[in-house]
């Protein structure tokens, strides 16, 4: 639905955006992953032509997006929730819109309730809300039109953790009912539960894509973390059994695949409460694919580990 | 089920979309001027200025037995207070975009740039306008209330033609904010420019150059439209091929110049 084509954009001499190709499904939520400056709302201001693109193309459901008649019924955009006049009503920021787009007024109520901004709320002035409350009313905008694609930059920003897991369900239930979402979060554990699909991009590049599982194959150390009632004993039998072991925390980190930690343990007759392959997840990933263009040495640490 | 039946359609169906009408543009446009704090109190404290202003004039009329005001005179009073600050409304309609970043949102739901400018400049011109109707209204009652008040015949002397010219004469200078606005997309440049330009060069500099030098008559009415255009804004009228020039000069200078200058800029921003 969206296809980012060999898209480039180029500052003088700095490489904002390089070369980088996507595409997201329709039916999906797709996470656009990347630390502070990597290029992801600069892509996102080029799919929706708000910023030129150096070469490379970018289109959505199969058209550009300025050959799309009255875009707000088809694309919904959220690229900053603080982009609004702070001297206007937050009803009134839906109204513009929804009378720009040709739409009834009720449908602002109708959005109003939707992201839970209340009758008294919606009559405040912008500059009197807080951050999520603004990314509460920047999700409404970019939903009045019933678009059928999201672009979303760091919607999640500014929002508690109760507002997070709305955001998930009604952005799940969105795809669910065959749109197409691509948003953008510097926080991993924002889009980790919700996208289907995760692009990681650092200092402009694609970096890796595609599943979770998919990103995650492959990436088996070869260790395993286990926890168990009777320590010592499992330490004596896997160094009887060959293993290399060490300590972790309150538990035994083994240079060995799960099932082999589990079939000594099942031969000794040892309880395990916990038995897992220490895969180090998709934080240390993202945090090792990206490591180039982090501001702090200080990261690397944790990629070592 | 649904996500296997887009998969075989990714694409947007767009036949049965219209683009969005070019009046519904400017209907938004036009609210936008006067739904934000800054807009209302502007037009608010516009109107007090237009009361007070006919107020104070009545009084002078009431209290020197010798003035007499004809409707001319009275109506060019009253174009200064809606002259004086409802140009800040036409650069910020555009330089408010920038300031408060709106632009992300106005230029992703119409992304050629140019409709939305047009759709603004429409507006600027219907505010003149209004603004002008409005004086020129004022300016009739004050000329009944000033006849009433001296015992004299009031004197109906705004004719059509002036009137037009008038008309002219604020849009000039609106469109000529609504450019700057363009040309240097941030508030307080394009403000303070706009009045050095259209206010503070023409009171305190070109009045006194005019007073005193020839050649400085021969030059300012071709460098300042208000200048320019001051031959036109007489019952006198007195006019000719040279002044019109200069009023084509003038408005091509302050006009048309930063216009094209504004839009290639606005073109081409880049919106953050």
């Amino acid at each position: 639905m969206i296809r980012v084509d060999s898209l480039t954009k180029k500052y003088g001499d700095f490489t904002a955006v390089d070369d980088v190709s996507f595409t997201c499904q329709s039916g999906r939520v797709t996470g656009f992953l990347g630390p502070n400056g990597a290029g992801k709302t600069t892509t996102m201001r080029v799919m929706v032509g708000l910023t030129p693109a150096t070469t490379g193309e970018v289109s959505i459901g199969g058209h550009r997006y300025r050959d799309i008649p009255n875009p707000g019924r088809h694309v919904g955009v959220l690229l900053d929730a603080s982009a609004q006049h702070a001297g206007r009503t937050g009803r009134e920021v839906l109204a513009l819109g929804a009378k720009l787009m040709g739409l009834p007024t009720s449908r602002v109520d109708e959005m109003l309730e939707l992201v839970s901004l209340s009758d008294i709320e919606s009559r405040r002035r912008l500059r009197n809300y807080s951050l999520g409350m603004r990314q509460r009313l920047g999700i409404a905008h970019a939903l009045l039109g019933a678009p059928s694609v999201l672009i979303l930059d760091e919607p999640a920003n500014g929002l508690d953790p109760a507002g997070i897991r709305w955001m998930r369900g009604l952005l799940k239930g969105y795809a669910d009912r065959g749109g197409t979402v691509l948003l953008s979060s510097h926080l991993l554990n924002e889009v980790e539960m919700v996208a289907d699909e995760m692009i990681l991009i650092g200092h402009g590049k694609i970096v890796a894509s595609g599943t979770k599982q998919e990103l995650l194959a492959g990436r088996g150390s070869g260790a395993t973390h286990v926890t168990t009632l009777d320590t010592p004993g499992l330490i004596t039998a896997l160094e009887a059994a060959g293993h290399e072991v060490s300590t972790a925390g309150d538990g035994l980190r083994v240079e060995a695949e799960p099932v082999q930690v589990g079939q000594v343990a099942a031969d000794t007759r040892i309880v395990l409460t916990d038995l897992r392959a220490a895969e180090g997840g998709l934080e240390n990933l993202f945090l090792e694919l990206t490591a180039d263009t982090q501001r702090e040495g200080l990261t690397r640490e944790g990629v070592a580990s | 089920m649904s996500a296997v039946a887009a998969h075989h359609q990714p694409t947007i169906d767009i036949d049965s979309t219209e683009q969005v009408p070019f009046g519904r543009l400017v209907s938004v446009e036009l609210r936008k001027m006067w739904d934000t704090r800054a807009g209302m109190w502007l037009l608010i404290v516009t109107g007090a200025l237009l009361a007070l202003a006919l107020g104070i004039t009545l009084l002078v009329v009431a209290l020197n037995d010798d003035v007499q005001l004809s409707s001319t005179g009275l109506s060019q009073v009253m174009i200064a207070p809606v002259s004086l600050l409802v140009p800040v409304l036409a650069i910020t309609s555009i330089t408010s975009e920038w300031s408060q970043r709106t632009g992300l949102v106005s230029f992703t739901l119409e992304p050629h740039r140019m409709r939305v400018i047009a759709a603004k400049l429409v507006t600027v011109v219907i505010l003149a306008i209004v603004t002008i109707l409005l004086a020129i209204g004022f300016g009739a009652i004050g000329t009944v209330l000033a006849a009433a008040i001296s015992g004299n015949d009031p004197v109906w002397n705004l004719g059509v033609g002036q009137l037009a010219w008038l008309i002219v004469n604020q849009l000039a200078y609106f469109v000529m904010a609504f450019v700057f606005g363009l040309v240097f997309l941030s508030t307080p440049a394009a403000i303070a420019v706009y009045y050095i330009i259209a206010m503070l060069l023409p009171f305190m500099v070109y009045g006194t150059l005019y007073a005193f030098f020839d050649w400085a008559q021969n030059v300012i009415p071709w460098v300042d439209l208000g200048f320019a255009m001051a031959p036109y804004m007489t019952p006198e009228m007195d006019t000719s091929a040279t002044t019109l020039m200069q009023v084509v000069v003038a408005v091509l200078l302050w006009v048309v110049l930063p216009g094209v200058i504004g839009m290639r800029r606005v073109k081409r921003a880049e919106l953050k």
